[in-house]
């Protein structure tokens, strides 16, 4: 829990390895290649390799408590993804490089991108084996809307105007305006399919690559393969086990202890103790989660807007990017789309450090020589140690920069977005409208900073329905300018995702999305004998 | 080597010179008080100097006890927290022994209801979590020095008062502390002067280690954000924030585990050492 | 057992009561101080108005603060302590899969480290002043002043991930011989020991030092009593009743206050299910455990009392 959000899976392209010290080759080469293609699709499994049947892996992942729950509308933590995908399946599934692929669904068509037809793929059946029908479908989209289910995709489910169904495998989706990226939204954990009435989720009935054995919220939960799972061949597993250990260093020392297979949120730190351990591997997953510096109010693009970019130019993002995360992490560039993005602009000049403009833009903004709170917590990954780094960057240009660390319980309720200066953690989402609108639309609940900026929001509105690829790109293009120049959030870095796991498991891939194959990887992986 | 058993005190020879144990535990009590007041003046790095590559480093000319999980000169944190640890410390064990104590002896001595309900009240306050406490207190106060003492002396005032009670009911019972009553000395009086000088040893014992749970629970309030803000830390975070090392055995955890344990061992070291001396046979 | 014991333990009860409900009441309080409620904490990022307003009605947090507690007390009263707001399940259900994990580990740890304390303790008091009990002072002090999670990580490290003799986690579930479970209890119990072993020993050592410079032992000494005889049958008895009180202030801290142990080694208890429920607000769960260790914690101290009253002549008046 407190895994800051929601944090829909966001895929991305992952490229090939970059420039990489020996170590950082180490990881990558260790896996499977990575290409451009869709690697992480249900097509087919590693290149070299052919998988083995069988095996019980045990998974150890960095939180989980007493409210993981097996309801894909509350699922909130990495826990609950990953769970959800082990005993369900969406309409589609986002592949790595952020395009939508069918799935349960045969195929979604749409002329105008407001009304969506729905073939269901037949002969799929739920874990009880009653088979899937289009009733299932809409019960699974449309409780997303009331109020008492808690959904976490309720803002996404209140566009359907309308879900039904039209034929013995069909089913119709009306939106109330055009949204090109429904197949995307469609492919989020949130909006696996369950089957028709189901309210009691003592345990999961879905047509995923997994039965659900055994389910102990804060303490475990067992998953035995699907014999009848409606993709051939898959999963390889017999079973997995699953929980969490919250322990950073406790959860390395399970994996090097034999305890456990497979981890994930390694510490930038435990790195080289994890690649020096004989038979373990890193793996990095280039994803787009971010910690931001929330500038509102007062020192807020709309009051004050030269301090909001007097903050921008002070950052020294590599010195954040080596010291916060050790290196894993792609530089930022001020705007929340990440370069894995198909939508991403790569001409944006890249805004480095610039102490000279950072004091000109801090004495007109008249806090020169001020002392300004800054409010930080390991809530946000990576915030305590980042605003360490500020403060002494804020020296260098006169601004005294009081750190005030919360506990992380509570945080973001309470303090998160709440004072002139805060930090935030935002994980990706599956579509680049999806982010704006919930973070940076004039109108959002999210929009942290209080920036309003019409143009934007014309735009956003535009491109969430336009069909024409190249429109869009341009528009959305357009966009992270308007945020990159303007908006009161700083993105030093993207944080990147660190797994790791006994070489005997094969079979795993980066995913842009999130670390953990984007929570997938249950069935995709094998297990060497 | 049959060494002295249980022969009483009376018997053995005066002591004429100090006790050695005592008198080297003073010394490093000194040293760190010392340290506590100089120590981040002394520091040849800032408390949040960030060196960058360096992480973990282990000792050199450059960093004398090596760098910490930032790449920050260990020698530095571990001055700069001096004041922390040893200062909010040993302000919340005095709070803590000394409030408890005080409390226990007017207990026992007055008996009754006062007795009952000051005890009942503990017992209640002992069945709270400290991070429960801990946590309503910075959200009610803040996250301050006086606030820090304030939340680990009340956190552990209830320990050293049950403890000090059942010294006193004891002491109580005694045939000296009988007499004095019925001699019509006052409530102060026995106190002072016929009980607490019996209970003084448990009691000083039990002070040196309830100093030590203190520094032990800062850095588990620095944990959940509640202790000293960062960049300063005390020395029991310090520890825990760069426990990843210790795999790699990286100076950075040793050097204030080792610091917090000196510490520690030379404040119980002088309580035995001198405390031992006050005594009253009978 | 005579009258006295049983009044007293009779007292104790009553009190006990007055107590749990004192707690119950203090502990509610103090949580509601607590910024933020269950359906804040669920939500997290993305709570909105109408969201929140329809979970805090679905969890009855709508209604003031006082109905709330008689609603609590009055399902408690008649046994059901109520279903936790984060997932559904009832808590006692929910407390009961995790209470004999910690019982057991409690009493696993109380086993190992009572006697040990007071071998320490006595040998240390009997042989006072001499390098033996200096030694063993430093060891004992050095032992509880290196930081419970440094102990458990390096015990991890060390007998887990180099040596591979037993498990870096303490999996309670899958015990089947003795065997097993000293490979599981092994390391947390070790940890636990470390953190507890110094008070207790420490408190004993010094009310048998006081004991042993009484007039009666002196007495005792010269009418020729064995040392062993004099310490064991009249010196220790009398100093009953702060050791008991010192175990059981160690012991209680065994319910509630392991939650490093049980983070570090993975062990399901108490411990953290306290923790993990304040930080999600669930009052129903936090009051529950909130009973659980003041219940716990007066049992202990019960048995000290009753202990230290039938050992002392003197306060069996």
């Amino acid at each position: 829990m407190n895994e800051n959000d929601s944090g829909i899976i966001l895929p991305g392209a992952e490229h090939g390895v970059t420039r990489r010290d020996a170590m950082r080759t180490l990881l990558a080469g260790g896996m499977m290649a990575t290409t451009a293609g869709g690697l992480l699709t249900f097509a087919s499994p590693a290149l070299a390799e052919t998988p083995r049947k069988g095996g019980r892996i045990r998974v150890a992942m960095g939180a989980g408590s007493t409210a993981d729950t097996l309801d894909p509308a509350k699922g909130g933590n990495i826990a609950d993804y990953v769970r959800h995908f082990m005993f369900y399946n969406c309409l589609t599934t986002i592949d790595a490089k952020l395009a939508p692929q069918m799935e349960l669904a045969e195929s979604m068509t749409t002329k105008d991108a407001v009304t969506w037809t729905v073939k269901l793929r037949k002969d799929v059946r739920f874990h009880d084996g009653k088979p899937l029908t289009p009733a299932d479908v809409v019960y699974s989209l449309l409780r997303h809307k009331h109020p008492a289910s808690a959904s976490k995709a309720r803002a996404v489910a209140e566009e359907f105007t309308e879900v039904k169904a039209t034929g013995p495998n069909e089913v119709q989706i009306r939106l109330d305006s055009a949204n090109a990226d429904l197949p995307a939204l469609l492919g989020t954990s949130n909006f696996a399919i369950i089957r028709d009435g189901t309210t009691d989720f003592t345990t999961a009935n879905g047509t995923g690559p997994y039965k659900c054995k055994e389910f102990r919220p804060g303490v475990r939960s067992i998953s035995v393969r699907n014999e009848n799972y409606w993709k051939p061949g898959k999963p390889y597993l017999d079973e997995i086990e699953y929980f969490a250990i919250p322990d950073e260093a406790a959860r390395v020392n399970a994996l090097l202890s034999g305890d456990v297979h497979l981890i994930n949120a390694i510490n930038p730190r435990s790195v080289p103790t994890v690649t020096a351990a004989a038979g373990y591997t890193v793996f990095e997953s280039k994803t787009g989660h971010y910690t931001d510096i929330i500038m509102r109010d007062n020192l807020g693009p709309v009051k004050n807007p030269d301090f909001v970019l007097a903050m921008k130019y002070m950052m020294d993002r590599e010195q954040i990017r080596k010291v916060s995360m050790r290196g894993f992490a792609t530089i930022g560039n001020d705007q929340p789309i990440q370069p894995n993005n198909k939508y991403y602009f790569a001409g944006l000049p890249q805004r480095g450090m610039d102490l000279d403009k950072a004091r000109f833009h801090l004495k007109k903004s008249g806090m020169a020589g001020g002392t300004v709170p800054l409010v930080a917590s390991t809530a946000a990954n990576g915030s305590v140690d980042t605003a360490q780094i500020l403060q002494l960057s804020a020296q260098k240009i006169g601004l005294n920069l009081d750190l005030k660390r919360m506990p992380a319980d509570g945080y973001w309720s309470h303090h998160w977005a709440r004072h002139p200066m805060s930090f935030g953690n935002i994980g990706p989402r599956p579509t680049a409208d999806l982010m704006f609108t919930l973070f940076y639309k004039s109108n959002a609940t999210m929009n942290v900073s209080g920036w309003k900026n019409e143009k934007f929001d014309q735009l956003l509105d535009q491109a969430r329905g336009e069909t024409n690829e190249a429109k869009r790109k341009q528009m959305y293009t357009d966009m992270q300018v308007l945020v990159h120049e303007g908006c009161g959030v700083g993105i030093p870095i993207f944080n990147h995702s660190l797994d790791g796991f006994t070489k005997k498991l094969k079979g795993y891939g980066a995913h842009p999305l999130a670390g953990l194959m984007g929570y997938m990887f249950a069935e995709n992986v094998w297990l060497e004998s | 080597m049959k060494p002295t058993m249980i022969s009483s005190t009376a018997r053995r020879k005066p002591r004429a010179r100090l006790p050695v144990a005592g008198v080297i535990g003073g010394v490093i009590v000194a040293f760190w008080l010392v340290m506590a007041v100089i120590g981040p003046y002394i520091a040849p790095h800032d408390v949040g100097g960030v060196a960058g590559d360096a992480v973990f480093a282990p000792i050199s000319a450059e960093y004398p006890l090596g760098t910490d999980y930032l790449g920050r000169d260990m020698l530095s944190r571990v001055l700069h927290g001096a004041p922390y640890t040893i200062g909010v410390a040993l302000a919340a064990v005095i709070v803590a022994s000394f409030g408890g104590t005080a409390l226990a002896l007017f207990a026992a001595a007055s008996g009754g209801w006062f007795d009952a309900i000051v005890s009942r009240i503990v017992d209640v306050k002992l069945s709270i979590p400290s991070k429960l406490l801990a946590l309503i207190m910075i959200a009610a106060f803040g996250s301050s020095v006086p606030v820090l003492i304030l939340t680990a002396g009340i956190g552990y005032m209830p320990g050293a008062y049950r403890i000090s009670r059942a010294l006193a009911v004891n002491v109580q019972a005694m045939d000296y502390v009988q007499a004095a009553r019925s001699r019509g000395e006052g409530l102060a009086y026995i106190t002072f002067y016929e009980m607490l000088p019996n209970m003084l040893r448990p009691v000083l014992a039990d002070l040196g280690l309830r100093f030590l749970f203190i520094v032990l629970l800062l850095s588990g309030m620095s944990f959940l954000g509640l202790g000293v803000q960062p960049p300063e830390a005390d020395w029991g975070s310090l520890v825990r924030e760069n426990i990843i090392g210790l795999s790699e055995g990286a100076p950075a955890v040793i050097v204030p585990a080792i610091a917090i344990a000196t510490l520690t061992i030379a404040v119980n070291m002088v309580i035995d050492g001198f405390a031992g001396r006050k005594r009253r046979g009978g | 057992m005579n009258s006295t014991t049983l009044r007293l333990i009779a007292n104790r009860f009553g009190a006990g009561i007055l107590t749990l409900l004192a707690v119950s009441v203090v502990i509610f309080t103090i949580t509601n101080l607590l910024p933020g409620d269950a359906a804040q904490a669920m939500l997290g990022q993305e709570s909105t108005p109408e969201l929140l307003a329809a979970l805090r009605e679905k969890f009855g947090l709508d209604q003031p603060a006082h109905i709330r507690y008689f609603h609590w007390l009055g399902g408690l009263l008649q046994g059901d302590p109520g279903v936790a707001l984060a997932n559904g399940l009832p808590v006692a259900e929910l407390i009961g899969s995790r209470l004999p994990n910690s019982l057991t580990l409690a009493a696993a740890t109380a086993a190992v480290s009572v006697p040990l304390a007071l071998a320490i303790g006595i040998g240390t008091a009997m042989v006072r002043g001499s390098l033996f009990d200096r030694v063993v002072n430093v060891a004992t002090v050095w032992v509880v002043s290196v930081p419970e999670f440094l102990i458990a990580t390096v015990a991890v490290l060390i007998f887990a991930v180099k040596l591979r003799w037993l498990s870096a986690l303490s999996r309670a579930d899958d015990i089947a011989t003795f065997g097993e479970f000293l490979r599981v209890y092994a390391m947390p119990v070790m940890t636990l020991c470390c953190v507890i072993v110094a008070q207790m020993a420490r408190m004993t050592r010094a009310a048998v030092i006081d004991q042993l410079n009484s007039s009666y032992v002196e007495m005792a000494r010269l009418k020729g009593v064995r040392p062993v005889r004099m310490v064991l049958t009249h010196a220790l008895p009398n100093a009953v009743g702060p050791i008991a009180n010192a175990v059981a202030l160690s012991l209680s801290y065994l319910i509630g206050g392991v939650i490093i142990v049980e983070s570090i080694f993975n062990y399901p208890g108490i411990a953290s299910l306290m923790v993990d429920s304040v930080t999600m607000r669930d009052m129903p769960v936090v009051q529950a455990c909130a009973m659980l260790f003041c219940a716990g914690y007066l049992v202990l101290l019960t048995i000290a009392d009753v202990a230290s009253v039938l050992s002392n002549p003197r306060l069996r008046k």
